[in-house]
């Protein structure tokens, strides 16, 4: 199902999300309502457990709300399988993990690679394009090594050139300078406005000072509802 | 925290992987107990069996059979208990870099995981062991096993769990020591762990068989993983292959054996009470007996010539097979060999005596064709005899290099075969020397052979006229009932020994769902980053599934060519392989194969079911 009602890419309304650990019943999100406009950067902010890493992971269709309404890129996520939200994931949306995530055995290349050769695109054209993506995040010289041997930096700007690789519309980070030093920070930073210059809609969760003064539009969370929303 | 609470909170911490390993761990040490039991008892119950039964040459054949499947049994259980533990603790060198990393002093971290090491074998091993015993006494009482039953052999218990509870820590240890002497950086990068090296240059999978490259590109990168699980899947197809095509082909060849031995569509012709001797002397295959004695040279026993010369002008009739047979005291000819190397003579042999069925033949006209080791008669008045395979194990050493005497005549042993007449305790020996022996000009049995194009039910009847019309005494008997008792009889024993191979390919599967789900287990991370990035739950399967089929193959070439070599080269020999054996077997062993692909599919599945976010963490 296609819904296309105002210019918002993501469009959540009375989300809740609740696990239970053993006895304990844990509610991360409560009766959350969010919308974020076509290339807008939204910066997520709260402390921890306030329940940003489970927002992003829902808007990014690899987790399930637990009742409420997610739409996305006109696509309401909640009734979808697994295999669309699969193809959703690799074709619309860009996630940057907060721990980099890349597969250890592939190299550098090959992690930036997977999400095209999903999509099954031509070899000249995936070749061309992880080259272009590897001198973006400045790691050419490192194409043929194991992000084992890279450093923090180093693999969360592979992180990001694998989340670019088939060009989503979205752009999802969650605390992408959460484990950098200020070095590193700022070069994700520069990335993050380099994204938000070419029309990307992001939405990164964050307590970087620099990456909110970059945003649009600032959502606090705390203790899974909406605190503050500034534009 | 104390020493002693860490290993036990750790495990208790990682109740998937405890769990996974010790469940492994029993089922691996549990088959192998229940297995060396179940063999044991099938071994004794063929011994006892056998005692008064089959021939010498037979009982061999199923006592090397179950030896060498029990062998292999315990190795397969022995590799399989080396693995788990070396995955578990191989699994463990990151969290040795971690706490080494958080200042823990390297021989506190190795006592940390030596003691887990520890509880989780000493669980496995003893769990195993209880298991074992209680699958031995389920199966013996459901499939009751009345000439089996004894005692289990309780000394088998202390055996596995030593041996298996050394290979454990032996083999569990090894990663241990090693994570020990790296660098807590090296022992928390994925590169020590895989063996990765650099150098591989970029280029992109293409678009035609994708998931193909994808699941191979992952094999081959953790080598080290995907030789481990081959080198256990090769010795399991060759327990497999051994215990199956094994089973099939000596099941066959000793068929065979017996078929060949005493002839198939063969009808004897000879007194009443004769014809009575005859079939009680190959029903003493499976276990008649003999009541008193029984007077071969009785006259009324000779079969005149006017019928062998009626039987040979009679059409369609290939031979006629004219033997006297009696019972004789017979007596081992020592003989000597000389080395060649010191010239010195060597004594073969001893002056051993004993009964033994003598059987007068004309070499030219035997119907039977026997398994033989040496040759048949060749002169029709030599002196020469083939022995039976119980006389020769019972009374020579080298029977080839000796002779027998019978009374005062010594015959030089020139074979030595298989035969059921007389539970292989027979002498053939040319009709002419014995006719000379015990002054009998006549035979005392006819077996005659039809040829193949004959009616067999008209030239039967005209042998029935022909023969009894003259002589009231003699009798026309067609033997296939009494080889088919004969054939049946060695398909039973054959049958309770093929539950062995199935139950070794059931709880060789176990075994190797646990591994499976451990290796699985490995890839967890990897495969829900995959999904994260747009794979679907179903190619996850599918590239496991390619992994499991290489994997599956690349061992089963393996193990099938050794386990058929090992099988026709050492189990069974002079084997019989028809092309309907071969296709049995290969049945068997794809249907084997395509159960443990079927299996071994069912972590993919749970792996791709599992949500993302669970696998990632």
């Amino acid at each position: 199902m296609t819904m296309e009602l105002d210019d918002s890419v993501v469009s959540v309304h009375s989300l809740c999300k609740t696990y239970q650990l053993g006895e304990a019943r844990v509610e991360v999100l409560k009766d959350l309502d969010l919308s974020v406009a076509r290339g807008n950067f939204t910066a997520i902010c709260g402390p921890s457990g306030s329940g940003k890493t489970t927002l992003l992971n829902i808007i990014s269709g690899i987790d399930k709300p637990t009742s409420g309404q997610v739409i996305v890129l006109g696509q309401d996520l909640t009734i979808q399988d697994e295999d669309f939200l699969a193809e959703f994931r690799r074709d619309s949306v860009g996630f940057v993990f907060q721990s980099y995530n890349l597969v250890s055995t592939l190299t550098v290349a090959e992690n930036v690679a997977f999400p095209m050769e999903w999509s099954r695109k031509p070899e000249a054209e995936i070749e061309k394009r992880v080259a272009e993506l590897l001198e973006t995040v400045g790691l050419q010289h490192r194409a043929n090594h194991f992000p084992a041997q890279l450093s923090g930096g180093e693999q969360q700007r592979v992180a990001f050139a694998r989340a670019l690789a088939n060009d989503p519309p979205l752009f999802l980070a969650d605390e992408p300078t959460g484990n950098l030093d200020t070095k590193n920070g700022q070069k994700i930073t520069q990335m993050l406005q380099m994204l938000k210059a070419n029309g990307k809609t992001i939405i990164a969760t964050t307590h970087d000072a620099q990456i909110i003064k970059l945003a649009d539009q600032k959502v606090c969370l705390e203790d899974g509802r909406l605190a503050s929303e500034d534009e | 925290m104390s020493e002693t609470s860490f290993p036990v909170n750790d495990l208790l911490r990682r109740k998937l992987q405890t769990s996974l390993t010790v469940i492994t761990l029993t089922l691996s040490v549990a088959s192998t107990l229940f297995l060396l039991l179940f063999s044991e008892r099938i071994g004794f119950g063929i011994a006892s069996v056998t005692e008064d039964t089959l021939t010498y040459g037979l009982s061999v054949v199923f006592s090397q059979f179950i030896l060498f499947v029990g062998i292999l049994i315990f190795a397969v259980g022995a590799v399989i208990t080396s693995f788990i533990v070396f995955l578990m603790m191989k699994q463990r060198t990151k969290d040795f870099g971690l706490i080494k990393a958080a200042g823990c002093p390297n021989g506190l971290v190795f006592g940390y995981f030596i003691t887990e090491l520890l509880m989780v074998t000493f669980s496995g091993c003893v769990l195993g062991v209880g298991l074992g015993f209680g699958a031995d006494f389920a199966v013996s009482n459901i499939f009751d096993f009345q000439a089996h039953q004894k005692p289990p052999n309780l000394w088998l218990a202390p055996l596995v769990f030593a041996a298996f509870f050394a290979l454990a820590l032996i083999f569990g240890a090894k990663p241990m020591l090693y994570a020990a002497r790296l660098s807590p950086i090296k022992a928390l990068s994925p590169v020590q762990y895989f063996d990765l090296s650099t150098g591989h240059k970029f280029k992109p999978l293409s678009r035609f068989g994708l998931t193909l490259k994808m699941a191979l590109r992952s094999l081959f990168r953790r080598q080290s993983a995907s030789v481990r699980i081959i080198i256990l899947l090769s010795i399991v197809f060759v327990l497999l292959t051994v215990s199956i095509s094994g089973g099939i082909i000596a099941n066959e060849t000793t068929q065979s054996w017996i078929e060949n031995a005493v002839g198939k569509d063969i009808i004897i012709i000879a007194h009443t009470s004769m014809v009575a001797q005859y079939k009680l002397l190959l029903s003493k295959f499976f276990g008649a007996k003999e009541n008193g004695d029984f007077n071969y040279l009785d006259e009324r026993l000779a079969i005149p010539s006017t019928v062998l010369q009626q039987l040979n002008s009679t059409p369609k009739i290939a031979t006629v097979d004219a033997r006297l047979i009696l019972k004789e005291h017979v007596q081992e000819v020592s003989n000597f060999t000389i080395d060649p190397e010191t010239l010195a003579t060597i004594p073969v042999g001893d002056n051993r005596e004993g009964d033994s069925l003598i059987v007068g033949v004309d070499p030219q006209k035997v119907t039977a064709t026997w398994s033989i080791q040496g040759q048949f008669l060749n002169m029709d008045d030599g002196f020469e005899a083939v022995i039976g395979d119980s006389i020769s194990h019972a009374m020579f050493s080298q029977p080839l290099f000796q002779s027998i005497r019978l009374q005062n005549w010594t015959f030089n042993i020139v074979g030595v075969c298989v035969d059921p007449i007389n539970n292989g305790k027979i002498t053939y020996i040319p009709i002419k020397k014995l006719q000379n022996l015990t002054s009998t000009s006549n035979p005392n049995i006819v077996l005659v052979k039809m040829e193949p194009s004959a009616d067999r039910s008209a030239t039967l009847a005209q042998i029935k006229d022909e023969i009894t019309s003259g002589n009231s005494d003699l009798t026309v008997f067609e033997l296939d009932k009494v080889l088919q008792e004969n054939l049946s009889f060695l398909s039973s024993a054959w049958s309770t020994v093929m539950l062995l191979p199935f139950f070794t390919l059931t709880s060789a599967t176990l075994c190797l769902i646990g591994y499976a789900m451990l290796a699985a287990e490995e890839q967890r991370q990897e495969f829900a980053i995959l999904r994260a990035t747009g794979a679907k739950p179903k190619a996850i399967i599918v590239i496991l599934a390619i992994q499991s089929i290489v994997v599956l193959l690349s061992s089963f070439a393996v193990g099938i060519s050794l386990g058929v070599i090992t099988t026709l080269l050492i189990l069974v020999p002079k084997p019989v392989v028809t092309s309907a054996t071969v296709l049995e077997v290969a049945a068997l062993l794809f249907t084997a194969l395509a159960g443990m692909f079927l299996l071994s599919l069912y972590p993919a599945a749970r792996l791709a079911k599992t949500s993302i976010l669970k696998n990632m963490t």
